[in-house]
């Protein structure tokens, strides 16, 4: 037990897992027909049947059922802060279980010539009354007695009187925000806190502009928009509700990373060896001073930020995304890939972070700019 | 509406619809419960069943003694009679009865009538007023109008004045005829009150002595929903506007809920009743009505601590006092810590933590034993001088001073007392800094030992030059010791072993004040021991050992005394030697925090040993911070190393480190271990020699170390009962300035000051037996007189300015005591501070006093020898006058009255004489005038029998007499 237990402390750190999941839901959700074959050859389709649900669903649950008997497992998950977070985390996988399900059926129904299975409930006329007013008024009472045991049984997380002279160890934002605030492990306040979030509101709004397709609507379907869907889905469950969930249950004091049977011990200390790139640069590879100019010594950050945005876009154009290019056009293409590199850049900025502890790729602490 | 329109099935809807509501129904059936079901609801409700039982025994109780009552049944009997009496002749008054009814009507109508016409009188006033105001046609028939009305009213109370008369005529006939039965009745309410009450109780609260409608409301108003308008079982609670709870960024008046299950803690007849009933134990100081801490002024929390508004178990932050309770709690009221409240109960054994919030200026706390112990041990310890704590900014250093300390130690006793201090007096105050759990292992054992001998070698070598007289002779140490035992030594300082399980008392604490004189023969001089004795003070200004005057042959014989004790094993202990290598390195450490490695290293190699024996022991002493306590060349103006305690009671929990171990995340917890091993929280860490936690271990016992987490706990910020402190006057001040120096330099060892202190009476009666050859009980009987005064009513008794120079510099007041006030040197501020503080304890004018008129007229003054002489009081049979010494052995010799007239107030020596025990209990002085019978207690034929003439005549005489002239007093010419 206590081997699993380690183990799974050791799975769960962000550099192992976050790998792990994004190679996982990219090929849940395979954007292309290459990863779409790898999938079928895997049979990873399967989860989207009912056994496939039932499965999981037992694993996830005897995984919390096997955690709950750990006592630094349960007085995280059990904290009534933290009890919505494992609801959001069962709540969400069955819905999306529930629509992944639904979707690969309509596909099997699609590809026998037949119609999805919501394209009849389209034509069907219900009345409002009694049958939609009748399951509403039923949701709501059993929402109200919901949300009426919960309170019963769970008391009110309220904490201290407040002291400026003692803040909580860990200090954790609401819930909602703590994907940001673990982005900002990894970038600076003014891009984790101001840019990102606006982007990702300005990306939502530009999505009905940029997706073109007219498949798929009204009802469920994996096939006709493979891409929209992966890209989506894997900003969603990763950039979003996976980061949540390390920041609920697995930062601890110091904003330091606990394994999920780890004890959350104040002294714990991590090593802190992250080199910006410039220093990378010039002391490591070219064993030189670091020059005093600053343009001069974040020439290579520089650089690599130009070809990010400025070179890769019109090469994807041409390569990979030549079908998009060609449907979107020149100005919601570049949208639609600038967009797509901001989102990509939170996972390589990772992965820059775990495989080379750089710091920073352009770092002018003179100015406050640090990307 | 056709079945087959709807989507959905009917039937299954109607049955989920009717589950969940059913479901909902329970839920809400669930969360009335669980708001209504709470556990203060039920203490009470247990409560109320307890007082009902409380009361019906004591009713009964009541109620079978009046029955046993004789008066009381014969009382009944009579009020039988009356009643049967006044039933008789009341059929003769019915006329009269209905008459007096009809009466009333008639007169309750004209009443009315007034009433209308008055009413009427006042708005034709108005009228005719007005009316002539701004003069109109009306104003006649206005003012007409007011004048018929007028009349009217007059009138009418005319014709209501002689109804109501009428009225009271009959009245009075009916109620003579009953007046009798009245009056026994009366009688009866009068014998029966109590039982009555206690009735009228029962009937408020117990439902078995309950109407049936009453019953019924009583339950009513308890039920859900209802029991928010006036229910029986609620929230009680104190407002306290002037107290406050701090949430850090403003204070909240304190509301203490306590009593809502605390139900009996305010009532003495539930002393014996189970928690949370229980009364108060102490009634008379805390929350009685007429106690100094009402409970409506002060509530609960100010002084325990704790959540007042809390009303459960827990969440009004209990703290259990010790594991097994914990348990208990954690079982009975499923009890958790609750860590979200900054501050949370004290635990029972630290409650009197809560008195130093608003006592915290004084230094004695009547009642308050524990916390009075740990402030004492705070002084002794001298927490002070490493931890800054602001009562404490003014006092000297604890220990002494090490400037001169080449004259009277060797390197090598200075080596192994700082290496283990209790190896040479088991029971020192100077802590243990080596050995200890961080420092004990071998590796930094080797290291510690090269440190302890840089830092003797830095202080021998800064040391400065003392000036040694020589001895004048061999002195006779049998001498010494007798000495020792008699002149007062002992009050201050012990000579021998003391058992170590003794409890620590304040008493012990006085009698170490000065170390323990054991095995001095190992560590000094007779020559130094001599020159000290002689003047302390050459050798260190600042020193509190005061100075005996004791003559050249004396201070050598207790030299040789202290001297011939020597402590061979301590002797015996290896000294290690100088390891340059090792010195080395402790340099490197210092040095490379200040410069490069390099440069450090060739500081090091141009050094020469001397040198680097100096420098480094000068860091480790700054390290260690042993200047804080002991007066040391070069650190002079070094800030002390401890962290401020002056409000460590009210410290996060958060900001103290509890490192690696698993105790409870309290302040008592951390504090209480601290103590215990003050490098506990170093356990399992891995640090260099100079991280490592320094505080010494002062291997506190366990009453000791409770008493010092006491007082730590008390050592709060105030804020919140800034109101309620005690308040700053110039009396208390005075009162707080005098106790410390009093503290500071032990003067209740030898004087009973403020009914504490005197402790040097054991050693006292020891040298009645040793050498003066009085048997047990002899000595019992003697000691009072042999030892120095009870200083009760110090200030009443003399004048102000003779008590700043006898405290400047003594004087022999009774010749017969071997035990010698000392000279202690007092500066001007500690004098007039002990001056005032006498004063002020006696309400005694300062510093000034009336001028009392002592001259004697011819008659007087013979009448005063009279009382004076042997025939009467005879008061030169004890006294001493002048030089003249009383016949009886010294025993029984009272003070010189050639001193009274400089020492003695008139007023005092007035009251003195009427009665000398009421002053000072226990006294040897007879008591001439017995207060029982004063007026007839003096002699009859002296000035006419008048006693306080007597008295006055007598005083006046004794303040005549001075050395001089001890026969001739100023008299005047008789008139």
């Amino acid at each position: 037990m206590e081997a699993f237990k380690d183990f799974v402390n050791h799975v769960t750190r962000p550099r192992v897992l976050f790998p792990l999941l994004l190679v996982f839901t990219v090929l849940m959700f395979p954007p292309n027909e290459i990863l779409f074959k790898i999938n079928k050859k895997l049979r990873l389709y399967k989860l989207w049947t009912r056994m496939g649900g039932i499965i999981f669903f037992s694993l996830m649950i005897a995984f919390f059922a096997f955690g709950l008997t750990d006592p630094n497992f349960k007085k995280i998950v059990t904290k009534p802060d933290n009890v919505p977070i494992v609801g959001l985390l069962f709540l969400v996988n069955f819905f999306l279980w529930v629509s992944m399900k639904q979707a690969y059926e309509n596909d099997a129904r699609m590809d026998e010539g037949k119609e999805s299975s919501e394209a009849g409930d389209a034509k069907e006329k219900v009345l409002v009354w009694p049958d939609l007013v009748y399951i509403e008024f039923i949701s709501l009472i059993l929402c109200t007695i919901l949300l009426m045991v919960w309170s019963i049984l769970l008391k009110a997380p309220l904490e201290e009187p407040a002291n400026p002279t003692v803040s909580p160890n860990p200090s954790k934002a609401p819930w909602y925000f703590l994907g940001l605030q673990e982005m900002l492990v990894y970038f600076d306040p003014w891009l984790a806190g101001v840019v990102f979030p606006t982007v990702i509101i300005l990306g939502l709004m530009a999505i009905p502009y940029l997706d073109s397709n007219k498949k798929g609507r009204g009802y469920y379907s994996f096939k006709e928009r493979k891409m929209a869907i992966s890209i989506f889905v894997t900003l969603w469950l990763l950039f979003w509700i996976f980061l949540i969930t390390v920041g609920t249950f697995l930062r601890g004091p110091n904003w330091n990373f606990f394994g999920p049977f780890e004890y959350w011990d104040v002294n714990k200390l991590e090593v802190l060896t992250n080199v910006n790139l410039s220093e990378y640069f010039y002391m490591i590879w070219f064993k030189r001073q670091v020059p005093q100019n600053i343009i001069l010594r974040e020439l290579p950050g520089f650089f690599l930020m130009v070809s990010y945005f400025g070179i890769l876009p019109p090469l994807l154009a041409k390569t990979l995304f030549r079908n998009i290019f060609k449907n979107l056009g020149a100005f919601r293409y570049s949208v639609f890939v600038v967009l797509l590199l901001i989102a990509a850049s939170l996972p390589m900025k990772m992965f820059l972070r775990w495989a080379f502890n750089i710091k920073y790729i352009i770092a002018i602490p003179e100015f406050f700019f640090n990307i | 509406m056709l079945p087959d329109e709807r989507h959905y099935n009917r039937n299954k809807l109607n049955l989920i619809f009717s589950i969940s509501s059913i479901l909902l129904l329970l839920s809400l059936g669930w969360l009335f419960l669980s708001d209504y079901v709470r556990q203060w609801k039920h203490h009470q409700t247990e409560f109320r069943t307890l007082e009902i039982a409380k009361t019906k025994a004591k009713y009964e109780e009541a109620h079978r003694a009046l029955e046993s009552q004789e008066a009381y049944q014969a009382l009944l009997k009579e009020i039988k009679e009356a009643r049967k009496d006044y039933e008789a002749s009341r059929s003769g008054l019915e006329d009269l009865k209905k008459e007096i009814v009809h009466l009333r009507a008639k007169r309750d109508l004209t009443e009315q009538e007034l009433k209308f016409a008055k009413s009427e009188l006042d708005a034709a006033r108005y009228r005719y007023e007005s009316a002539k105001a701004q003069p109109s046609e009306s104003l006649e028939e206005a003012k007409a109008d007011f004048l018929k009305y007028d009349k009217k009213v007059k009138d009418l109370q005319l014709v209501v004045e002689e109804s109501n008369q009428k009225l009271k005529d009959k009245v009075a006939i009916i109620d003579r005829s009953s007046e009798s039965l009245r009056n026994l009745e009366r009688d009866l309410h009068q014998m029966t009150s109590q039982k009555d009450v206690l009735e009228r109780k029962l009937k408020i609260i117990d439902p078995s002595a309950m109407s049936l409608a009453t019953r019924i409301a009583d339950k009513v108003r308890d039920l859900p929903l209802i029991d928010f308008a006036n229910p029986n079982v609620k929230i009680q609670q104190i407002v306290l506007r002037d107290l406050t709870d701090n949430v850090n960024f403003m204070q909240v008046p304190k509301v203490d809920r306590c009593i809502t299950c605390h139900q009996g803690i305010t009532n003495p007849e539930y002393k014996d009743a189970p928690q949370p009933y229980r009364t108060h134990p102490n009634l008379e100081l805390y929350l009685g009505k007429n106690s100094p801490h009402p409970l409506e002024e002060l509530g609960c929390t100010v002084c325990h601590g704790g959540r007042g508004r809390g009303t459960d178990f827990t969440s009004a932050a209990h703290t259990p006092s010790e594991e097994k309770q914990k348990e208990e709690w954690k079982r009975k009221y499923q009890w958790t810590r609750m860590e979200l409240w900054d501050e949370p109960m004290l635990p029972l054994q630290y409650a009197q933590a809560g008195c130093f919030k608003c006592h915290g200026n004084q230094v004695t706390l009547q009642g308050a034993e524990k916390l009075n112990l740990g402030i004492h041990l705070v002084e002794k310890a001298g927490c002070f001088n490493c931890h800054l704590i602001k009562q404490y900014e003014d006092w000297p250093r604890s220990g002494p001073s090490l400037r001169k300390l080449d004259s009277k130690l060797t390197k090598d006793w200075a080596y192994r007392w700082i290496e283990n201090p209790r190896s040479f007096r088991h029971n020192t105050w100077m802590p243990t800094f080596f050995n200890q759990s961080n420092n004990g292992d071998p590796e930094s054992k080797k290291r510690t030992q090269q440190e302890i001998l840089a830092m003797v070698h830095y202080l021998v070598s800064a040391s400065e030059p003392f000036e040694m007289k020589p001895l004048p002779a061999s002195g006779n140490a049998e001498r010494g010791k007798e000495l020792v035992s008699s002149v007062g030594c002992l009050a201050c300082h012990q000579i021998q072993r003391v058992e170590d399980n003794q409890a620590t008392t304040r008493d012990i604490l006085r009698r170490q004040h000065g170390p323990n004189l054991i095995g001095l023969g190992s560590k000094t001089t007779k020559e130094w021991l001599y020159n000290w004795l002689k003047d302390p003070a050459r050798y260190h200004a600042q020193t509190r050992m005061p100075n005996l005057r004791l003559t050249d042959q004396e201070a050598a014989d207790i030299a040789a005394y202290l001297a011939s004790d020597r402590n061979d094993d301590f002797d015996k202990k290896v000294v290690p030697e100088v390891n340059e290598q090792a010195i080395d390195e402790i340099l490197l450490g210092f040095l490379t925090k200040m410069e490069t490695h390099t440069a450090a290293k060739q500081k090091v190699t141009s050094m020469d040993l001397n040198q680097k024996l100096n420098f480094a022991g000068e860091r480790l002493i700054s390290h260690y911070g042993c200047y804080a306590c002991h007066d040391i060349k070069g650190f002079e103006h070094a800030n002390p190393v401890g962290t401020e305690l002056t409000e460590e009671g009210s410290k996060s929990v958060h900001k103290l480190d509890f490192g690696l171990t698993h105790l409870d995340h309290t302040n008592f917890a951390w504090f209480e271990q601290k103590l215990r091993n003050p490098r506990i929280f170093d356990e399992g860490k891995v640090k260099v020699p100079d991280e490592k936690l320094k505080m010494p271990n002062f291997y506190f016992s366990e009453e000791e170390n409770d008493a010092l987490v006491t007082a730590l706990m008390g050592f709060v910020d105030g804020a919140s009962v800034e109101r309620r402190k005690m308040p700053r006057t110039t009396r208390n001040l005075h009162l707080e300035a005098g106790q410390k120096v009093v503290h500071l330099y032990n003067c209740q060892a030898c004087h009973v000051i403020e009914g504490e202190g005197g402790t040097i009476r054991e050693s006292i009666q020891e040298w009645l037996v040793k050498y003066d050859n009085r048997s047990e009980s002899e000595a019992d009987a003697l000691v009072t007189s042999f030892s120095p005064p009870n200083l009760i009513g110090e200030g009443k008794k003399v004048h102000t300015e003779w008590l700043y120079h006898f405290l400047e510099h003594p004087t022999t007041i009774r010749p017969w005591l071997k035990v010698r006030m000392p000279s202690f040197n007092f500066n001007a501020t500690r004098l007039n501070a002990l001056v005032k503080y006498f004063n002020e304890l006696d309400n005694e004018e300062f510093p000034f006093t009336e001028r009392v008129d002592t001259t004697l007229t011819e008659e007087e003054h013979k009448a005063a020898l009279k009382l004076f002489s042997k025939e009467y009081f005879d008061c030169a049979q004890c006294h001493i006058v002048g030089n003249k010494m009383p016949p009886g052995s010294p025993d029984r010799w009272a003070p010189n009255f050639a001193l009274a007239k400089e020492r003695l107030k008139p007023q005092w020596i007035m009251e003195w004489l009427k009665n000398p025990a009421a002053l000072l209990p226990g006294t040897k002085m007879p008591t001439y005038f017995d207060p029982a019978t004063f007026e007839d207690s003096g002699p009859s034929d002296i000035l006419e029998g008048n006693e306080h003439e007597q008295i006055r005549v007598l005083r006046n005489y004794l303040l005549s007499l001075s050395a001089e002239n001890e026969t001739k007093p100023m008299i005047l010419p008789s008139e």
